[in-house]
């Protein structure tokens, strides 16, 4: 076919397209406001609306547990949750257990990121790094009934293995000095894999002829993390401890499995504790005030996740 | 100095034991499925024991079973989808028409997934139960909505990556939007609606709250089998029945991040971090 036969073909093509409606509709411009509706929609209906009424049921004292119609009582839900302890207390949980899994993980995440930096022509590699990676796509449900079977104090495993090792037997779960570090430890289990996978990630940023260059110096393991790893690598680095720190904080799933927010309190996390207020009392008010703060919570940390990303496209030009 | 092959073999053994670490407590319930219930408890645990399929075939022959992995394969197969028709649409806009709220859009979008879900299931409830929407309707497009942030933020960046010239040549042509949308940039984000596809599909397969919470008949889903399903009559858990569920349900992610594994990065940063491990 030669070239002007295509060339003809094209306009006539052209000339059969902009007569129809569907062509003028493309090119004005309510074309690209279309193509967002879709979105909007399932945004606004799912999201926005049920947000505002969320905020506006927050000044309400409204139970479906009394049989009074909601009242306005402007910011009194706030107070009382400014003047709930055990609401605190459930807060300053929630750090702990964020700063501790996190932390750890972090720290876990990065030694065995390294550890597995080299590691590209390994034998079977893939497979390697799925068993690795399992813990983190397993829903929370399921890992917490696992780690119920293994920390079970009649025949589970793990105890097995305390009994062989000290004698006695450990209550993981219903041991209130127990339960809190039981559930770290899964939650620890469960997102090492992500911060190796992140450590992985941030060492694949740096280029590697800088990687080439400090081998040619002779650089000082030190020096080469200093001066020519972390400047690249911070950034992915501090996305996933940022990103974990999320996820952590919304924790509910593996408590609300694993131990019901029990023994006591020791495990009831923020996240528990607004579903509590929420289905189980009931208190749509006062829930609703909650879970507005937990909103803020969010926001905020999504806000400086998106402030990092910035900041490495910025850098790094990405 | 060059690392000698008797090095380079106690290393990559090492890796090897640090991934069948973590996958242990994943293989100790997989092999307490094909265990008799007896062998389940027994004391000490068991680690040889004569295989059997019983439990596997009475988990099957209960008569939720079945639905609840149809449940679960529909929707989050459904819901997926749909998710990323619509991103797709709206990436391209965001992409390549300059809106002054493109950015606040996007972060507005992130934050949905970034909220414990605790939180919004308050008002969502209300909602749906004001619209009777607790239904499969109802619970679909909220997984909709669900899957829609990391769909937006992946696709939006690969289309980033794509040239606007192969836009402009095809205008140049002839070609009609629609033509340079599906048949131009479509083809070269193909891995970024896999990787959307697969996550979305693992993070949906995985939700349990707003599914335990919204859902009715026809909506309960694996994990809300687990959670609910796993008390047998003497009240005490049914261990054989939650194993043999668990290791149906472990399978689908497994074979994902097998198969899929170099969007691995991508799937678990909601699209904000490209790059292989």
């Amino acid at each position: 076919m030669s070239t002007i036969n295509i060339a003809q073909q094209g306009e006539q093509a052209i000339a059969r397209s902009r007569r129809s409606p569907l062509r003028a509709f493309e090119e004005s411009r309510f074309f690209p406001l279309a193509l967002l509706l879709p979105i909007l929609f399932f945004f606004v209906a799912l999201n926005v609306i049920p947000t505002i009424w969320m905020i506006g049921m927050s000044f309400y004292s409204y139970s479906l547990m009394s049989p009074a119609p909601p009242s306005f009582i402007a910011i009194d839900n706030y107070v009382k949750i400014y003047n709930d302890a055990d609401l605190w207390s459930a807060f300053s949980r929630t750090f702990v257990f964020v700063v501790l899994a996190v932390g750890i993980e972090t720290v876990l995440g990065v030694l065995l990121g390294f550890l597995f930096w080299g590691s590209s022509n390994m034998p079977g590699r893939r497979l390697a790094l799925t068993l690795l990676f399992v813990p983190m796509v397993v829903t929370p449900v399921a890992s917490g009934l696992f780690w119920r079977l293994i920390y079970e104090p009649t025949f589970g495993v793990a105890n097995y293995f305390v009994q062989l090792l000290t004698g006695s037997k450990i209550d993981f779960l219903t041991n209130v000095n127990w339960a809190f570090g039981a559930v770290l430890f899964v939650d620890i289990w469960m997102w090492t894999p992500f911060m190796i996978l992140m450590t992985l990630a941030a060492l694949g940023s740096v280029p590697k002829a800088e990687l080439e260059a400090a081998e040619v110096d002779r650089l000082s393991i030190w020096q080469r993390l200093w001066h020519v790893i972390w400047p690249h690598g911070k950034f992915i680095l501090m996305l996933g401890v940022l990103l974990r720190t999320i996820d952590a904080y919304k924790t509910t799933d593996l408590v609300f499995l694993m131990t019901n927010g029990g023994p006591g309190n020791v495990t009831e996390l923020i996240g528990l504790k607004l579903y509590r207020y929420a289905f189980a009392s009931l208190n749509i008010g006062f829930s609703s005030a909650l879970a507005v703060i937990l909103l803020l919570i969010a926001i905020s940390f999504t806000s400086i996740y998106l402030w990092v990303l910035n900041l490495r496209r910025y850098r790094e030009g990405a | 100095m060059q690392p000698t092959r008797a090095r380079t073999a106690v290393y990559y053994l090492i890796l090897w034991l640090v991934a069948i670490l973590f996958f242990l407590p994943v293989f100790w319930i997989l092999m307490a499925s094909f265990k008799t219930p007896n062998d389940i408890l027994a004391v000490p645990p068991k680690f040889i024991f004569q295989p059997t399929l019983s439990n596997i075939i009475d988990m099957l022959s209960r008569p939720n079973t079945v639905p609840y992995f149809i449940n679960s394969l529909y929707l989050s197969i459904t819901s997926v989808s749909l998710a990323i028709v619509v991103s797709f649409l709206a990436a391209y806009a965001l992409s390549r028409y300059k809106f002054r709220a493109t950015n606040f859009l996007m972060f507005l979008i992130l934050s949905t997934r970034m909220v414990p879900a605790a939180a919004f299931v308050v008002p969502i409830f209300q909602m749906f139960n004001a619209f009777q929407w607790r239904n499969q309707f109802g619970v679909l497009m909220l997984y909709t909505m669900f899957s829609i942030p990391f769909s937006l933020w992946i696709l939006k960046g690969f289309i980033d990556g794509v040239s606007t010239r192969y836009d402009e040549t095809g205008f140049v042509n002839g070609a009609s939007r629609l033509h340079v949308m599906f048949r131009v940039v479509l083809p070269q984000v193909r891995p970024g609606l896999i990787a959307a596809f697969i996550f979305n599909l693992i993070f949906v397969w995985n939700e349990f709250l707003l599914n335990f919470i919204l859902g009715g008949p026809g909506t309960q889903m694996i994990p809300y089998a687990l959670a609910v399903g796993l008390v047998s009559a003497g009240g005490n858990i049914d261990w054989a029945f939650v194993a043999s569920l668990s290791t149906g349900y472990v399978l689908l992610p497994t074979v994902m991040i097998f198969l899929f594994q170099k969007y691995l990065l991508v799937g678990m940063t909601f699209g904000t971090v490209r790059g292989e491990v």
